[in-house]
């Protein structure tokens, strides 16, 4: 179509080829739409992706609190990650009040350790951190330089774990494997599976208790979904990882039932214990108003208990209620504007349906580093090729625990369940909730953002800090999804309020009307002939 | 954390090369970068800098995978030049390596004249930086950069009548000042490099990607023309200098100064252009004139500052000169960086500096972390940070103010816009730290010169105790806690506390209270209480007062709420006051009258407030309480209950930041707020409460709440346990009586049940003595072998009295303590033996049995003590 056209014009005949593939303006036509994802990004152009290193600590265990996370390697990496994710955690008496969230530790190798190796420098940091935090756990983060010097940081992990009793675990989540952070959540996924999960006996207490998977608590989420879990009388075991705990991972598998928010960095997790201990998940998105009754609902028909439902069923009739009056104000200010969204791995889809409840219309939207699934949904996984990248990153396979493992329902019921409506074990993906013409770029770079600005002419444009000044700069609204600009809870019935008033505040400053220089309202004559401002 | 522990790094004060090296590289123009490694580096420094400079940030990567790693990130390097040419037309590109790209040892050289050889059409300027993270922080990669601009650009050009400025990172700002700076004195110069408007661009309408502002690179092959250099930057290597450089390839001479920060630096900085041939303009004059001015003006304030400063050596020394000079002591210097010769270069004057305020204790260190930083103010008594905004985690920890004025800074906006260059932006540190100094006296020093000076004074004059609004002596509050055998534990036993029984309206209905007894929780009671008017409460004060010299303590407890009868309350505390100028007053109420009466308790001299809070939310409140009367209107519900939260909540405020000392008790009430208590001690301690204390509730027959299961002791003590996060808990309440006299474990009351404060010397025909197994004193609800104590009552079937309390060890606490079981039972028979009848909740086979050969008859009931107690020895 016209627009896609447009977008991939300035790119040489190379990476046009390339692009093309990632870039698809949706038709819903006899063809399923598709897309190519989770291939390396082009040099030079701007990516808006990570290493895996970031997706390991950064995302993954970065907010596990009661763990000591050690980067190894130089110290621009523990600065870089250093407090950037805004995943709250708030300090638990019942794990002696450890919360290393605030810290950020690392060997600061320097150059006669890249020459002579830094593990013994890595095992005296290791001690150190233990005389002086006493944690819980410790992991260890390689950097770039690790792999390539030789460091066995697992190792070191081992024998370290072996001198002191500490549960230590090494990720070899070098920033240059795979093509984008996706491949640190996978290194950090195997980790938690291999060394944590099924380690605890604590059996949870609740009639009904399930673990909250890829929420990273980001401006308090995760503590606006548990509050609304705990009120339908829920119980929340675990969360990976957002306020999370190497102490409550451990007990996660004795859980009933697993739930997936972000698919993307967390799917390997649920998958794993599916197998090993017959626990089902449920793809959920608490993402809102109507979406977060969608998913109560679906756990409400899994647990298939009626005094959990109507439980359920007031809850949201309760909560609706209440922020009633200002979703309708707000609706009224908003509806019939255009969004676009440009995030990592699961938001880009969950945000649509919080701006579908605000009368808003997503057109356009990407991803910084998922996979095919994530786009078109699990029924496409096997139809992926694996390429070298992928495969360079290790897959675990687990077997059913004989201890352990328990289902809850014959195959026959999670079939019946899954034809009932309850998403189960599967993810739909992102382009099914879209509307036709929209245009979804896999691995957006900067440029492109910028571009799609220009030419979709979006309202506002939901991205992180590094879209974020050239967005406003084109006079179109931003939002960071990353980080929320400082604010925050966007998740469940409360957050759905604060983010429809934080974007009616970025659509209707009234700033926007001052940045428009008085001389640039009078048409300019070249302006009317060329055709407006995208060509300028 | 110290010095010896030198493997781990514990947040971190310094960051990469790449970050300095492509900040440099934002400062020329038309330029853009890429990071030779895996697209992370690029990713993170963009979103850093973007932070700071508020401004959108380009960055590319070669984007090396790990085939890269393996077979070299040649490939890569020369598609991303490509595509970056194609894309953004650049007419420089810095290529700047990272750490992998070291370690797997690309010859960068080798594969951009590659590069140019296939691309012969290309005129880029390819700049080539060896920017391994490990070897260095931004500082380094800063300088390399410049280094690597005039090493690769400069020509041995015709020599001109013009100067070079090459500056170490400064901001947008400074830079538009120093360049407005070089103009006004009519120098014509070239800087290296020129952030001024790259990474502090205008509005317009479109963006542009590729900048045209900076330092271009035809000026930076003219530099080796230029007849001087001047170089602002103090501990730069020379192997990195870019100044030493034009010197040593082109012959231009060097002049190298400290960045214009304070007056010496800034006067050494005019004098540098004064050699360099301009004329310095009136206004500068004027400018030094009002910066010393302001100095004069300051310099009261800035003597009381004690200053760490931390952050790139260049600017640390900056900082800290201009500290010298004011007359600020800075206590810690430090920088993440090596830089030994930061620590030489300032020794001197940062002790002499000490010496002059008598100052004992300095730390200079390089290459510390912000753990070392942390542990060093408060060692120093550090009272103000200088740096980046990563100090912001020890100034909150230590209640620090922090003067964000370095990169980066994260949690504020306008790091683009920082200026401490030159008299003018000396202006914005030395009123920043004047203006640190006055703040904090404003908050604090009431309080202090209280404590000092005026706390005797009061003690000594009741009426002004009674008058002192203006001023809380907090000293004198915290001996009157001290004593207060409610709030401190150690004086539980010795010091006694009278409460006066004057206050028996209550003006809200909660759940857990039935009227026709005292209020249950506020204070304890059951008994019937006699309320006394104000005046028969003086004269019980001073009959007591009289046989116990050690009461420290009147308290008013109810039977109601004592705001609800405050005219009487008032009355009372005033005739007691007016006798006795240092007893302690203390009162506790449900705290709906608060607000209206805060200011009037303290002209009271009332030091001590119990508030009831059981909860924060309306919602909950409106479970809890039935209804509240407040100004005339009956209000139920969540009406009634947000009232009375928000009035609670307000009154707590306006006293505790008065220094009143106050107590919130929480009833913990199982299923109904319990959970919710967390979150009541949090809001109570930042409402700026002293203590709470979470008291189980106590099921009164008739009220609401009478079927509501009781928190057992273990639960208890795990609430407790949880909100001890948030504020001090009190575990040794007694819940006492709203009549109770003497210590809290002996109560004494039923000696001046009557005003004339004789012992009650009742007839002892018919009586007959009953032991009850009661843990709050008003109900029948312990086990017998759980017994701590007994409530021994005597009754004559008509009326009870209450005798005394007893302690003695329980016997059943747990199974290690199994074997003194025998000898624990017999404590217990030993402690009723004298009593004819024993009630409690439940007694086992085996001491029913004992107790039965003792002659004692053993009654379970679960009923209240005095009623229990009738019908037991009705029953006799």
């Amino acid at each position: 179509m016209r627009e896609r056209e447009e977008l991939l014009d300035k790119y040489t005949a190379k990476v046009y080829k390339n692009r093309k593939q990632h870039i698809t303006q949706l038709e819903f036509g006899a063809e399923p739409d598709t897309i190519t994802a989770n291939t390396r990004a082009i040099p030079g152009t701007m990516t808006a992706r990570g290493c895996c290193y970031a997706g390991c600590k950064g995302v993954v265990v970065g907010p596990l609190k009661d763990v000591a996370v050690i980067t190894h390697g130089p110290i621009g990496c523990a600065f870089y990650s250093w407090g950037t994710r805004r995943n709250k955690a708030k300090n638990d008496p019942e794990s002696d009040n450890k919360n290393f969230v605030p810290y950020s530790l690392c060997t600061d190798m320097r150059p006669t350790d890249i020459v002579f190796g830094g593990e013994k420098k890595l095992e005296k940091a290791i001690e150190e951190v233990i005389d002086i935090f006493h944690p819980k756990c410790i992991m260890i983060c390689s950097t770039c330089p690790i792999g390539l010097i030789g460091d066995d940081v697992q190792a070191v992990a081992k024998r370290t774990e072996a001198q002191y009793g500490i549960k230590t675990i090494g990720f070899s989540c070098e920033g240059y494997k795979g093509v984008s952070q996706s491949a640190g959540h996978h290194i950090a996924n195997n980790g938690l599976m291999r060394y944590i999960i099924g380690t605890g006996d604590k059996k949870p207490v609740g009639k009904f208790t399930v673990n909250l998977l890829g929420e990273y608590n980001i401006g308090a989420d995760g503590w606006e979904e548990e509050r609304i879990l705990k009120r339908c009388g829920i119980d929340v075991v675990s969360v990976f990882t957002g306020d999370g705990s190497y102490e409550t991972l451990q007990n996660a598998h004795l859980a009933d039932l697993n739930l997936v928010m972000c698919h993307r960095s967390i799917n390997y997790v649920a998958e794993m214990m599916k197998t090993k201990y017959g626990m089902d998940w449920i793809k959920v998105n608490f993402i809102g108003v109507g979406a977060t009754c969608k998913s109560l609902r679906m756990i409400g028909k899994y647990f298939d208990d009626p005094e959990l439902i109507a439980r359920i069923e007031s809850v949201i009739a309760e909560e609706t209620e209440s922020i009633r009056e200002d979703m309708e104000n707000y609706k009224a200010k908003l509806k019939g504007k255009t969004a676009g969204i440009f995030v990592g791995g699961s938001r880009a889809h969950h945000y649509q349906l919080l701006l579908r409840d605000l009368g808003m219309e997503t057109i356009m939207a990407g991803y910084e580093f998922a996979h095919r699934d994530d786009y078109e949904g699990s029924a496409i996984r096997p139809f992926i090729k694996s390429d070298a990248d992928t495969k360079n990153i290790e897959e675990i396979t687990v077997e059913p625990d004989p201890e352990k493992y328990r289902t809850r329902y014959p195959e026959e019921m999670l079939v019946s369940l899954q034809k009932d409506g309850v998403e189960l074990d599967a993810y739909t993906g992102m382009i099914p909730d879209m509307i036709k013409g929209s245009m979804v770029v896999d691995d957006y770079n900067f440029l492109e953002v910028d571009q799609l600005g220009k030419i979709m002419k979006p309202d506002i444009i939901f991205s992180g800090i590094k879209d974020k000044y050239s967005t406003m700069k084109d006079g179109i609204g931003s939002r960071q999804l990353h980080s929320y600009d400082y604010s925050g809870p966007y998740s469940g019935f409360r957050g759905a309020v604060i983010f429809a008033r934080d974007v009616a505040m970025s659509i209707y400053t009234p700033t926007w009307r001052l940045v428009k220089a008085p001389w640039k309202n009078t048409p300019l004559l070249t302006g009317t002939i060329s055709g407006g401002e995208k060509h300028a | 954390m110290g010095a010896n522990l030198v493997n781990l790094n514990v947040n971190p004060c310094k960051m990469c090369m790449p970050m300095g090296a492509v900040t440099a590289f934002s400062g020329i123009q038309g330029c853009m970068s890429i990071l030779h490694g895996s697209q992370g580096c690029a990713t993170y420094i963009r979103r850093h800098m973007a932070t700071h400079y508020n401004e959108p940030v380009d960055i590319a990567s070669s984007s090396l995978s790990e085939q890269g790693t393996v077979f070299g990130g040649e490939e890569n390097l020369l598609k991303g030049l490509k595509n970056l040419i194609h894309l953004y037309h650049p007419e420089v590109i810095g290529v700047a390596t990272t750490c992998l790209a070291e370690t797997i040892g690309e010859d960068i050289h080798r594969i951009i004249d590659r590069f140019h050889s296939e691309n012969p059409e290309e005129k880029v300027k390819i700049i080539r930086v060896a920017s391994a993270g490990y070897s260095g922080t931004q500082y380094e990669g800063f300088f390399r950069a410049l280094r690597g601009l005039v090493e690769q650009l400069a020509e041995n050009a015709r020599k001109g009548d013009y100067i070079n400025v090459i500056t170490s990172m400064i901001s947008p700002a400074d830079t538009r000042w120093l360049k407005s700076c070089l103009r006004d004195v009519g120098l014509d110069f070239i800087l290296l490099p020129d952030l001024s408007e790259s990474l502090d661009g205008e509005y317009s309408r479109e963006y542009r990607r590729l900048k045209t502002t900076g330092t271009s690179a035809d000026d930076i092959a003219r530099m080796g023309g230029a007849r001087l250099t001047i170089e602002i930057a103090d501990y730069i290597s020379e192997e990195y200098s870019p100044a030493a450089y034009l010197e040593e390839a082109f012959g231009v001479p060097f002049l190298r100064i400290s960045l214009p920060t304070g007056i010496e630096s800034t006067d050494a900085f005019h004098a540098a252009l004064r050699s360099a041939g301009g004329s310095i303009p009136d206004e500068f004059i004027r400018e030094r004139g009002r910066y010393l001015d302001a100095m004069v003006d300051a310099h009261k304030f800035c003597a009381e500052a004690r200053v760490a400063v931390f952050g790139e050596p260049d600017f640390v020394h900056a900082v800290i000169k201009l500290c010298c000079e004011i007359g600020a002591v800075p206590v810690v210097v430090a920088t993440g960086s090596l830089c030994p010769d930061l620590i030489t270069g300032l020794e001197d004057i940062v002790k002499e500096a000490a010496a002059r305020l008598f100052v004992e204790t300095v730390v200079l260190r390089d290459d510390a972390d912000f753990d070392q930083i942390e542990a060093w103010c408060k060692e120093t008594g550090a009272n103000l940070l200088i740096g980046s905004s990563d100090g912001r985690r020890i100034a909150e920890k230590l209640s620090l103010p922090l003067i964000r004025c370095a990169f980066p800074i994260h949690d504020h906006i306008g790091g683009q816009r920082v200026r401490i260059m030159g008299y003018d932006g000396s202006h914005f540190l030395l009123e920043g730290i004047a203006n640190a100094m006055i703040d904090h006296t404003h908050a604090t020093y009431r309080r202090e010169i209280a404590e000092k000076y005026l706390a005797d004074e009061v003690s000594s004059k009741a009426s002004e105790i009674a008058l002192a609004d203006r001023f809380i002596d907090t000293r004198e509050i915290a001996r009157k806690t001290e004593t207060h055998p409610c709030y401190s534990c150690s004086s539980c036993g010795t010091h006694a506390r009278m409460h006066l029984p004057i206050a028996p309206k209550c003006n809200i209905q909660c759940n857990y209270c039935v009227r026709k007894f005292d209020c249950p929780n506020e204070s304890r009671p059951g008994v019937t209480t006699e309320v006394l008017k104000p005046r028969e409460a003086f004269e019980k004060f001073k009959t007591v007062k009289a046989q116990f010299p050690n009461l420290s303590v009147v308290g008013i407890a109810g039977p109601g709420d004592a705001l609800a009868n405050f005219a009487e309350t008032r009355e009372a505390l005033e005739m007691i006051r007016g006798y006795d100028p240092d007893i302690t007053f203390c009162l506790s109420t449900n705290g709906l009258m608060l607000p209206f009466y805060a200011e009037e308790l303290i002209r009271l001299g009332v030091t001590h407030v119990t508030v009831t809070m059981n909860t924060i939310d309306p919602d909950i409140g409106a479970k809890i309480y039935h209804h509240v009367d407040y100004m005339g209107t009956r209000l139920e519900g969540v009406a009634g209950a947000a009232v009375l939260l928000a009035n609670q909540m307000t009154g707590i405020r306006m006293l505790a930041e008065k220094g009143i000392v106050v107590k919130v008790n929480c009833v913990a009430m199982k299923g109904v707020n319990d959970e919710h208590l967390y979150d009541v001690t949090k809001r109570a301690q930042e409402l700026g409460a002293f203590i709470t204390n979470i008291m189980p509730h106590i099921a009164v027959i008739g009220s609401a709440f009478e079927g509501l299961e009781k928190l057992n002791n273990k639960e208890l003590e795990k609430l407790r346990s949880s909100c001890e996060v948030n504020i001090q808990q009190m575990r040794h309440c007694r819940q006492c009586r709203a009549d109770a006299i003497g210590t809290l474990d002996e109560d004494l009351s039923i000696q001046f049940r009557t005003s004339s404060g004789n012992p009650d010397k009742s007839d002892s025909k018919v009586f007959r003595r009953i032991a009850a197994a009661s843990k709050s004193g008003m109900i029948v609800d312990l086990h017998f072998g759980q017994a701590e104590e007994f409530y021994i009552y005597e009754s004559d079937g008509r009326s009870t009295s209450f005798i005394e309390k007893r302690r003695v060890d329980k016997y059943c606490t747990g199974a290690q303590e199994c074997d003194e079981h025998d000898n624990k039972m017999e404590r217990i028979l030993k402690a009723i033996a004298d009593c004819e009848v024993v009630l409690a909740l439940r007694i086992g086979d085996a001491p029913r049995k004992r107790l039965e050969r003792m002659g004692i008859l053993p009654v379970t009931t679960y009923d209240m003590v005095e009623s229990a107690v009738l019908t037991a020895v009705q029953k006799i």
